[in-house]
């Protein structure tokens, strides 16, 4: 039976936008944190953990997120962990977005002169106090732009969770355009959804890049 | 000066003591059996052509580059492998860089209040009662609330003095602090440094400055190719220097 385009169809498209944030959020926080220590083991002083970390990012940036996402659902059973759709998926988009950011960021701390960190080393701030107090706050400001870019690419490459059964933003758009034989509208909803997400982020990231410019 | 600096700490253990320090960048030899004591007070001008190692060894003194060989004793601690040596020494040892190098970030204030906080564990209240002691004395409290891009190169070094000055260290290190500056400016920051050396500061300096060296160092050092060639009180190093590139060296830098 075909259904009319009504509230159940907007409430499912909205209730799929809800899902995608939810996911959006997750990969935006353990991406964040992941992707800092990926970060700082890129710049470490310590060769094998910048060996390590570097074939970590080339391993994650080599491959698609689909089968990122296909491995870790279907992976961690064959070794024994029984993990939640929930789970598996922030599993993945974490190894995803921390690999993504932790270059990006990489990138960043190398950016900032080296005078920076010696100075603060020989103000006598050990590795901690140097890199939260001196070295990121400068590497993130240089960093923002491309890490925002990052962030919207991710937002909408939540949508693969759909493959592991996650009802996001465009399976719900899907499902209501084969319901409803309207796919136009469908699709075009959805899309306003995404849209809605990522424009304010490309906003708020020009506005901060303005007020990141040096101060002078 | 040198004799009352020298008498003072006569009987007392060298502040720094370098030993037999040697220095590689890969295969390049840029420190060449370095030996060197200081005593408490005393005021050191380190001079040389560019690349022969003058930065590479104050460096090694708060051990911001690394070295091969030698020994490094700085207070009595000496700086090996532990970094927690590595880290009391520094807190121990302020250093003001050719580029200032100021924490662009952060306020002046907030410059100077960092690593009495952090290193120190000063409360703010009192990090910041010790920032504006020191902003005053090289006399700039009023830019406090400032970013440091908002200032002229003098007065961005002289908060890079102040910044150390606020750990209260008992050796002050200077890396040709006056190269980068506008000729108008290098006075201001010469003459904030003869006040630290008239208060008593021991303190290491690699400039170029012969008018400052002449009037407060007690002894002056010439480097060339990672090694010290000579070292002597000024008068002696100015008007009767005994090396041959020495000579060459005081004639290029003097007779411009
Ligand atoms: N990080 C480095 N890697 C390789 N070589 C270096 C490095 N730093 C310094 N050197 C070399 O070591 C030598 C000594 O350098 P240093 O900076 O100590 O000279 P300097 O006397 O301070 O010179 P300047 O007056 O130009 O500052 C130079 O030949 C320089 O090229
Ligand atoms: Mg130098």
């Amino acid at each position: 039976m075909i259904r009319d385009f009504g509230l159940l169809e907007v409430l499912t498209i909205l209730q799929g936008m809800w899902t995608t944030l939810a996911l959006s959020a997750v990969a935006f926080v353990g991406g964040g944190i992941f992707g800092t220590l990926v970060a700082l083991s890129r710049t470490s002083a310590w060769t094998w953990l910048r060996i390590t970390s570097a074939a970590y990012i080339d391993f994650f940036q080599g491959t698609p997120l689909l089968m990122q996402l296909f491995l870790v659902y279907f992976g961690l059973p064959v070794f024994g962990f029984h993990v939640s759709a929930w789970t598996a998926v922030a599993i993945g988009l974490t190894f995803h977005a921390s690999a993504f950011l932790g270059e990006i960021w990489r990138g960043g701390i190398q950016a900032v002169p080296r005078g920076q960190s010696e100075a603060a080393s020989a103000l006598g701030l050990g590795y901690i106090d140097r890199m939260r107090d001196v070295v990121l706050p400068q590497a993130i400001k240089l960093s923002f732009a491309p890490t925002v870019g990052f962030l919207v690419q991710l937002v909408k490459g939540t949508s693969l969770a759909a493959i592991i059964g996650f009802v996001e933003l465009s399976r719900s758009a899907q499902i209501v355009a084969s319901t409803t034989y309207k796919p136009l509208i469908a699709y075009g909803l959805a899309g306003a959804c995404y849209f809605a997400i990522c424009f304010p982020l490309s906003r708020v990231s020009a506005y901060y890049e303005r007020r990141f410019a040096p101060k002078t | 000066m040198a004799t009352m600096a020298q008498s003072a700490a006569g009987s007392l253990d060298p502040i720094i003591r370098i030993d037999g320090l040697q220095k590689y960048y890969g295969a390049f030899h840029a420190l060449k059996n370095i030996n060197l004591d200081v005593h408490k007070g005393e005021r050191i001008v380190v001079c040389g052509p560019s690349g022969s190692g003058k930065s590479t060894m104050i460096r090694c003194i708060n051990r911001i580059e690394q070295f091969e060989a030698g020994s490094i004793l700085v207070d009595g601690i000496s700086l090996g492998e532990s970094m927690k040596n590595v880290n009391a020494v520094r807190a121990e040892v302020g250093m003001v860089f050719q580029q200032f190098n100021l924490f662009p970030h952060l306020t002046v204030l907030q410059n100077c209040m960092l690593a009495p906080m952090r290193v120190r564990g000063t409360s703010k209240k009192d990090a910041e009662v010790v920032a504006m002691k020191y902003l005053e004395r090289v006399r700039i409290p009023d830019q406090a609330a400032k970013y440091p891009a908002q200032l002229s190169g003098g007065q961005q070094q002289r908060v890079a003095i102040a910044r150390a000055l606020c750990m209260t260290p008992k050796i002050m290190l200077f890396d040709e602090p006056t190269s980068a500056l506008d000729p108008e400016m290098v006075k201001e920051v010469l003459d904030t440094m003869i006040g630290l050396a008239q208060e008593g500061m021991t303190m290491l300096c690699v400039t170029h400055e012969m008018g400052f060296a002449r009037q407060v160092a007690d002894r002056v050092i010439f480097m060339d190719a990672g090694e010290i060639i000579e070292m002597a009180k000024p008068e002696e190093f100015f008007s009767q220097p005994k090396n041959e590139r020495t000579r060459n060296f005081l004639g290029q830098i003097l007779n411009h």
